[in-house]
């Protein structure tokens, strides 16, 4: 019985490693419904705070921001510390005003050595993309799809 | 002349968490004399994150991202557990499709555990090439996870009143893929590691349960079946679709630490053999997949039973008329592993130093669940 173990053993011995060489060959393994990195609409956004209080890691703080923004009259908009984040979408989810959305974003693109540029402003959070290989993962409506994706081209 | 020191006197040995044959955030303190272990002592606590306290600080649905987390390698049986109990208290049938695709994950989540659990149970035996293609098997459910749910370890996927998305169209196909890589993985492994005589001499006869003991030990899962008692709750009392297809539960009958290895390699069998029969049952034209449920649940309580990878997990739940629970009460399958059985197997048998690791990991405990 352990000659079995030699022979199926040796089967695998001759395969090509499983692992992969990261980030050197390859970027972080995603799908189509990965939840990364945040996108803020800060023209749709309203202040409402629901993506403050459904946050179950306490992410989010509503900030000060501005600016004109006639939607938002007390000018306050989410920023999220990913030190927190637990990339659960809650907050994707009870945004009444379809503002946030989710991206492909995750993985080593987010490490940082600085633990103080892991808190993303409104600012940081509304400016689309930093790679080119993103994808909108999480949103309510496909219209905010298109939009993105065109933002994300002129800006990339 | 060499002088042979005889150890007469008994001494303590603090065991694990940072020791490869610990399972996991939890320690020991053993009682030794020689090589033989007297008595051990579960140290529980280095893991400790109060989950049922911030449950009440947090909404109902939002619970859900806080229920997966209390056992790492079986998430979705949490989850399970927890949505259950929520829904028992709205007093809600979720849509069927929901219900199929639920019981999907879960059994996903129990072979993706139990794979897991072979990678530990080989770190026990000191063998870890064979074991380590486990991971392998398992790096494809998480890739499968990933590719339905959108992450690979905590999936979120359940909520109260269905599942939080639809399924993408080919979920057949790519699910049939993944169940065919894992399903050949497994075999070999079977064939190679645990018909292996090496292994077999280490856990025949060692860590014995039997019967009605385990019952009294207040065991379930697959320890209470390698013990003989063929208890399960997916088929004494059905939750989501396991009323729907057929399966076997496989039942030991010596109750050592090789009678649970071999059911737990089974189980991952019939596990495979579930999802194959739910897949073709899944209506892909179907759109009720999730219920709008009210943000604030009736007054009342609400119980959810689950089958995790490790026994029975009971979500008790009560509202008093609020967003958030008035209490959550968990009952995990693990606490009873380390204590009660641990006590007994050592009072009862001869275990040395070097079986104790082996026994521990074939009992196969969740050390997060213990602490919560
Ligand atoms: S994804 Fe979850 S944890 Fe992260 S900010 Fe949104 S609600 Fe909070
Ligand atoms: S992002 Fe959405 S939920 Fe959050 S404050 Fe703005 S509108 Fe409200």
């Amino acid at each position: 019985m352990v000659i079995k173990t030699f022979k199926v053993g040796l089967k695998y011995l001759l395969r090509r490693p499983y692992t992969r060489l990261v980030p050197d060959r390859e970027g972080p393994l995603t799908s189509d419904r990965t939840r990364g990195r945040h996108v803020l609409d800060m023209s749709k956004c309203t202040g409402c705070s629901m993506c403050q209080k459904v946050c179950p890691a306490d992410a989010i703080q509503m900030v000060k921001v501005e600016g004109p923004w006639p939607q938002n009259v007390k000018k306050i908009f989410p920023r999220i510390d990913y030190q927190r984040c637990t990339f659960c979408g809650m907050c994707v989810e009870a945004c009444p005003f379809n503002a946030l959305s989710m991206t492909n974003i995750s993985g080593w693109y987010l490490i940082t050595r600085d633990k103080k540029s892991t808190l993303y402003n409104p600012e940081k959070l509304s400016k689309v993309f930093e790679t080119k290989e993103y994808r909108i993962t999480m949103v309510k409506s496909l219209a905010e799809v298109q939009r993105l994706k065109k933002e994300g081209e002129s800006n990339a | 002349m060499k002088e042979v020191i005889v150890m007469n006197e008994e001494i303590e040995l603090f065991f694990g968490p940072q020791h490869p044959g610990a399972p996991g955030n939890v320690g020991f303190k053993l009682k030794l004399k020689g090589e033989r272990v007297l008595d051990v002592e579960l140290i529980p606590g280095f893991l400790h994150r109060g989950f049922e306290k911030m449950m009440e600080n947090r909404w109902w649905e939002v619970n859900v991202v806080l229920s997966s987390r209390y056992c790492v390698e079986d998430p979705d049986n949490m989850e399970l557990g927890y949505v259950l109990a929520v829904d028992d208290l709205y007093g809600v049938e979720v849509p069927e499709k929901a219900n199929h695709v639920r019981t999907v994950v879960a059994e996903m989540s129990r072979i993706q555990s139990h794979l897991f659990w072979i990678m530990f149970m080989g770190a026990g035996l000191g063998a870890r090439y064979i074991p380590s293609w486990a991971m392998a098997a398992r790096e494809e459910i998480l890739k499968w996870y990933d590719y339905l749910t959108g992450h690979r370890i905590y999936h979120h996927y359940m909520v109260p009143g269905g599942i939080r998305w639809n399924v993408p169209q080919d979920f057949n196909e790519r699910t049939l893929h993944t169940l065919n890589t894992v399903s050949k993985i497994v075999r070999d492994i079977e064939e190679a590691f645990i018909t292996n005589k090496i292994v077999r001499e280490r856990t025949e006869g060692v860590g014995v349960v039997k019967g009605s003991i385990a019952v009294e030990l207040g065991v379930s899962g697959p320890t209470l079946r390698a013990a003989g008692i063929p208890y399960d709750i997916r088929k004494a009392d059905p939750y989501a679709s396991y009323g729907k297809v057929s399966f076997e539960v496989p039942v030991g009958s010596r109750g050592d630490s090789y009678d649970r290895i071999k059911i737990r390699v089974k189980e991952i069998y019939e596990s495979i053999k579930i999802i194959e029969q739910l897949l073709p049952k899944i209506n892909y034209e179907d759109k009720a997949y999730r219920l709008q449920l009210p943000t604030i649940p009736p007054n009342g309580e609400g119980l959810g039973r689950v089958e995790a990878a490790r026994g029975e997990h009971l979500v008790h739940v009560v509202n008093l008329r609020s967003r958030y629970p008035y209490r959550v009460r968990i009952r995990p399958p693990s606490m009873p592993l380390l204590t009660t059985v641990l006590k007994y197997i050592v009072s009862n048998e001869e275990v040395t130093i070097a079986d104790f690791p082996v026994i521990v990991k074939s009992l196969d405990p969740c050390a997060p669940d213990i602490d919560r």
